[in-house]
């Protein structure tokens, strides 16, 4: 009994979910598990995964990374340009620009010591500008990437397929390597971090660095998946939906413990409780209401936990 | 001070435990009496702040009595109950809001008082700001900003500050003030302390000071009445003006062993190499030490001994790399290291730093295993260098756990779970296994059992055997007889003598 409790506690997101599946079979058991609602479910997943998966690394060391919004927005303009000299090579442009973005943001929080919140909205909203400007206002479409989210079998997106290895290796640099190791020691105490001989500048740097090149990996699948076009109006759902899911999940925003699986779980759960409220006939302003209740919940129950490491 | 006059504020028998288990104070009974300057002195954890902060009402005792003026009371419920009977504490540190002007820091909490329908009465809060600072000579401009203030002014307005808190809360305009002063020293510079003491003396005409600290001299210069205490309990008493007290008896009675008790030393022959490894030179912080030369030797620890604020600790966090030097140099075999270097570059020239403060290097929501092997990782890393293996770390913290004999289930609990005594030996584990040339220790043991104590003993001879030169500071002489061959005796922040340890303890033992 007490290993059971034990058990749902340590996997408190993942009994959620659970219950959440249940309940909504439950309620509408011909159409949550109908191929259209799995599959809008499994593109939500992948959108929000994609997305938070880079900024994970950054919240982990207790940062706060949003250029993701940035990069998709002047990245797809910056592809829109260069495709008509290189084709379906102009994709490339992302985890460029992701890579650039990261070790810009990096050197200047680092340098500068600014709050990596603000710092990086305001890049994103620069790039925002520059988006609108380069566009003339109105998004561009660029054709030519189908074949990345092409089907190959029927229900199960190709997207899927390719996200996954960018999902595991995520996992893998946090939870086996060096570099993992030293996130989650300059998150949990970053004067311990510096005391047992890690260059914590550099670390933070390169945790930037990632996250901007994760999201612009991610991008080159999520690009074709969203339409083949970038938005130039910035929305607040592209910029919450992604920080709910690593909420959610587990990370909490001050670092140091959760990770990339967690954001995977967060973003799993974000999805069922988006695509199940949306079978209701509940209005849409009712939907969002509960949508912030759950994250102010989720933020609630991380935060005790955190109490209780503190205290004790 | 003459016991027939009324006390101020007196405590009798006041017991706290924490938890049910730790006991922070034992029948401690205390008084204050009307402008006079009362000195507590102990060591960390002797219980000075826990009686202190059931003065101002942070917490209530478990048992006890309070008497006000001579009648009984109730003691206070919160800080702002205990300035209504006359009493204020300065915190140790963070008590000054650095980004408020002066006259705004001094009213803070009391902005009520000054409230009319157009907003807050500045210009009578500056004006009264004005009158008291001139009234305690207190020389600054009531519209410069806290940060701006020099550090020993910061400490003077937040004086001013206690003492005007006590005047409006309190109804009664005769009372004399009680401000209780918690370590007041503890940030500033020999010449700052000067600026400090002066004050004080000037200001005891019309208040009464509680001066905590654990810095024999200041308090024998300048309390009227010294109580100390060690392990909860009032040990001893001197009142200045009928007896002649010494630096050395109150120092007995901190420790409260005499030095014959401490000897165990195994008699070992000396570790010591010929090898320099860390030779300084000449190394100078204006204000807090002066031209310190040594050579320390492979397999050697050299001790640095001398009252608190005498600056020893200063020193060794300067060859940490935490603090900055004016002059001097500092030479790691052949390659010398500039000030406020990064840990990280210290590290790799083997210089490692350990402070006894808990918490502070270690992970707490980590795993033991994890904590041993930040350190290690590439004892741990399989695939050239790629990826941490979780058996190879496992192996590790067992290894540590078993000669250490750190108590705990397995290498996997969390190090928040575990007692003060046994995380340290998690940061002493870590430091054994990663064996750097250098070890700097800054109060190793500091507030742990006995039993932990001698464990991290043993672990830092074998390290010592196995070559790796040590810098210890410390509050416990004991520690500089087990560990130390040669001990610096430093006094207001100079090497006075380099002595032996039989010549450090025919010191300590005689006096």
């Amino acid at each position: 009994m007490k290993t059971l409790i034990g058990m749902i506690k340590n996997n408190f997101v993942l009994m959620v979910l659970i219950l959440l599946v249940v309940v909504f079979i439950c309620a509408y058991p011909k159409k949550f598990l109908s191929p259209v609602n799995i599959s809008s479910i499994v593109r939500q997943f992948i959108r929000l995964s994609l997305f938070a998966l880079g900024p994970t690394f950054v919240v982990v060391i207790g940062s706060m990374d949003l250029t993701y919004v940035g990069i998709w927005m002047l990245g797809g303009i910056l592809v829109w340009y260069v495709s008509s000299w290189i084709g379906p090579f102009a994709i490339l442009i992302y985890p460029i620009l992701g890579f650039v973005t990261g070790l810009l943001v990096g050197v200047i929080q680092v340098k500068a010591k600014i709050p990596s919140f603000i710092l990086t909205l305001s890049i994103t909203v620069t790039y925002w500008g520059l988006t609108a400007w380069l566009s003339g206002g109105y998004p561009r479409r660029v054709k030519g990437f189908g074949f990345i989210t092409a089907s190959l079998l029927p229900y199960l997106p190709v997207a899927l397929l390719w996200a996954i290895p960018i999902m595991i290796v995520a996992v893998f640099i946090m939870k086996r390597t060096r570099i993992g190791t030293y996130f989650y020691a300059i998150g949990s105490n970053e004067e311990g971090a510096e005391l047992s001989g890690i260059d914590v500048e550099k670390y933070k740097i390169l945790a930037f660095t990632l996250s901007g090149l994760f999201t612009g990996i991610g991008l080159i699948i999520l690009f074709p998946l969203l339409g083949g076009s970038a938005p130039t109006e910035l929305k607040l759902g592209s910029i919450v939906d992604p920080l709910i899911a690593i909420v959610l999940g587990g990370t909490p925003l001050v670092g140091g413990s959760g990770g990339p699986e967690r954001t995977l779980l967060g973003a799993l759960t974000f999805a069922v409780i988006q695509r199940g409220l949306s079978l209701t006939f509940w209005k849409p302003e009712l939907i969002q209401l509960l949508l912030g209740l759950v994250v102010l919940g989720a933020i609630l129950v991380g935060a005790r936990k955190l109490k209780g490491m503190v205290i004790t | 001070m003459p016991q027939n006059e009324a006390s101020l504020l007196e405590v009798r028998n006041v017991r706290k435990t924490f938890d049910s288990v730790v006991r922070a104070l034992w029948d401690v009974s205390f008084s204050v009496y009307p402008n006079e300057i009362v000195g507590v002195v102990g060591e960390n954890g002797a219980g000075k702040s826990t009686l202190m902060k059931i003065l101002v009402g942070v917490f209530p005792p478990d048992s006890g009595e309070m008497y006000h003026l001579g009648s009984k009371v109730p003691f206070p419920k919160n800080p702002r109950e205990a300035a209504r009977r006359g009493v204020s504490l300065v915190p140790q540190e963070k008590g000054v809001v650095m980004h408020l002007r002066v006259y705004q820091f001094l009213f803070l909490g009391h902005e009520d008082e000054f409230t009319s329908f157009w907003g807050l009465k500045t210009r009578e809060m500056k004006r009264l700001a004005r009158d008291i600072l001139k009234e305690l000579h207190i020389d600054c401009d009531v519209d410069s900003f806290m940060y701006d203030l020099s550090l020993p002014l910061q400490k003077l307005v937040e004086i001013a500050k206690a003492i005007l808190t006590v005047r409006l809360r309190c109804k009664d305009p005769d009372i004399t003030p009680i401000i209780i002063l918690d370590e007041p020293t503890a940030p500033l510079a020999v010449e700052q302390r000067e600026q400090l003491f002066e004050f004080i003396m000037k200001a005891k005409k019309t208040s009464s000071f509680i001066f905590v600290s654990h810095i024999i001299p200041e308090i024998l210069n300048f309390a009227d009445r010294i109580y100390v205490l060690r392990d909860g309990k009032v040990v001893a008493y001197h009142d200045s003006s009928s007896q002649k007290v010494t630096e050395e008896d109150i120092f007995k009675e901190i420790v409260g062993r005499s030095a014959s008790e401490y000897l165990y030393k195994t008699a070992t022959s000396s570790t010591v190499r010929d090898r320099v490894c860390l030779s300084v030179k000449n190394l100078t912080k204006k204000g807090y030490y002066y031209d310190i030369s040594f050579d320390l030797h492979e397999g050697e620890c050299i001790g640095l001994f001398g009252t608190a604020g005498s600056g020893k600790v200063e020193i060794v966090r300067t060859l940490a790399g935490i603090m900055d030097f004016d002059d001097g140099s500092i030479v790691v075999d052949g390659h010398s290291l500039k000030g406020m270097e990064a840990s990280y570059v210290g590290l790799k020239y083997g210089i490692g730093y350990f402070s006894g403060e808990t918490g502070k290097e270690l992970f707490l929501n980590w795993s033991i295993a994890r904590n041993i092997s930040i350190l290690n990782l590439e004892k741990i890393l399989k695939w050239n260098g790629l990826v941490i293996s979780p058996a190879e770390e496992n192996e590790l913290a067992e290894e540590i756990m078993r000669k250490l004999r750190i108590k705990a289930p397995n290498p996997q609990t969390e190090c928040y779970s575990l007692s003060g005594g046994n995380k340290q030996k998690v940061s002493v584990g870590k430091w054994m296994e990663k064996s750097p040339r250098i070890l700097l220790l800054e109060d190793p043991t500091i507030g742990i059992d006995v039993g932990a104590r001698e464990d991290i003993y043993e672990a830092l001879l074998e390290m010592k055997k196995n070559g790796i030169a040590m810098i210890l500071v410390s509050d416990d002489p004991k520690e500089y007889l087990l560990l130390c061959d040669r001990i610096a005796y430093i006094k207001s922040g100079r090497i006075e003598k380099i002595v032996s340890p039989e010549e450090f303890e025919a010191m300590i033992r005689e006096e």
